[in-house]
């Protein structure tokens, strides 16, 4: 048994036997995408907000919808198709009281992606006050949470950026 | 100084939550005339029946990818010289660099905030207002 561990701002994606990806979560969101079929899957791990931070609501779309997108677009690189892809949905705790409930925002989009874009949510386990430990066999289909004391530091988000790119051509 | 509002757009993205944020994004901008397309085949038959000043395409995509986008774009007598920015995942050179070669009028690198699409649109348009 392979174990790939992954963190915030991170995603992989598996189509072998054998192989757990695991990550630890706090008030981040990881989601678990598999083909059934094709018996490929991929987890992301992000968070749109960090606590205290002043991030309007459409820059925290923007965060999302791109790490969605990278997750997606490995899966269907991977050979996977757009239209047979189900999802889990993990983490958005709201662990320290007095920072705002970004743990709830960060699980609100990850329900709202899903639902925008006609992919099935299968397992969701999301929001409460406790961190998690996600464990997904891609190959397989099996996934496994559990309920942990400690939650992962998080690292600084990457602002979105303003000239766009470092290819200078134009 | 062209006015946003005068400018027909296409935007072309396989994700409708990416489709819908471009849209909020140019309308804040003052753009009106958004239109948005899932595939690239269906977005090339719609902007040859009903031409657009701009396409704002998606690189990556199921089927026809941006780059495949822009060549047939370029190919076409009628609407070979519309205005096309690129948006691509990451700051990959070789796929810029390919899409300078077909001809590309600017790209930007998702995620990018409204001011770097605003700054990539002025550059090929001139200043909006």
């Amino acid at each position: 048994m392979r174990r790939i561990p992954i963190v915030q701002g991170e995603h992989r994606v598996v189509a072998e036997p054998g192989v757990i990806i695991s990550t630890l979560l706090g008030s981040c969101v990881a989601v678990c995408l598999q083909d059934p079929q094709a018996r490929i899957g991929g987890m992301n791990h992000f968070l749109l907000a960090e606590p205290g931070e002043e991030v309007p609501p459409a820059g925290q779309q923007r965060y999302g919808i791109h790490a969605m997108e990278l997750l997606i677009n490995a899966m269907m690189q991977a050979g996977a198709s757009r239209g047979r892809l189900r999802a889990h949905l993990y983490g958005g705790a709201n662990i320290i009281a007095g920072l705002g409930r970004i743990g709830s925002s960060n699980a609100a989009f990850a329900r709202q992606f899903m639902a925008a874009e006609g992919i099935e949510i299968g397992r969701c386990e999301l929001e409460g006050t406790h961190a998690r430990k996600v464990e997904f066999m891609p190959y397989e289909g099996r996934v496994r949470s559990t309920l942990v004391d400690r939650a992962p530091p998080l690292r600084a988000l990457h602002a979105p950026g303003e000239a766009g790119g470092d290819v200078e051509l134009f | 100084m062209p006015a946003a509002s005068a400018i027909r757009v296409m935007v072309v993205d396989d994700q409708t939550s990416m489709r819908a944020m471009i849209r909020r994004t140019l309308q804040d901008l003052g753009f009106k005339d958004v239109r948005d397309k899932a595939g690239a085949a269906e977005a090339l038959a719609a902007i040859k029946s009903d031409r657009v000043h701009l396409v704002i395409s998606d690189y990556n995509m199921p089927d026809m990818d941006g780059l495949q986008f822009l060549e047939a774009v370029r190919a076409d007598p009628v609407i070979g010289k519309t205005v096309f920015i690129m948006l691509t995942g990451s700051a990959d050179r070789e796929v810029v660099q390919k899409a300078a070669a077909l001809g590309v009028n600017n790209y930007v690198v998702k995620p990018f905030a409204p001011a770097a699409l605003k700054e990539k649109i002025e550059r090929v348009f001139g200043e909006l207002n």
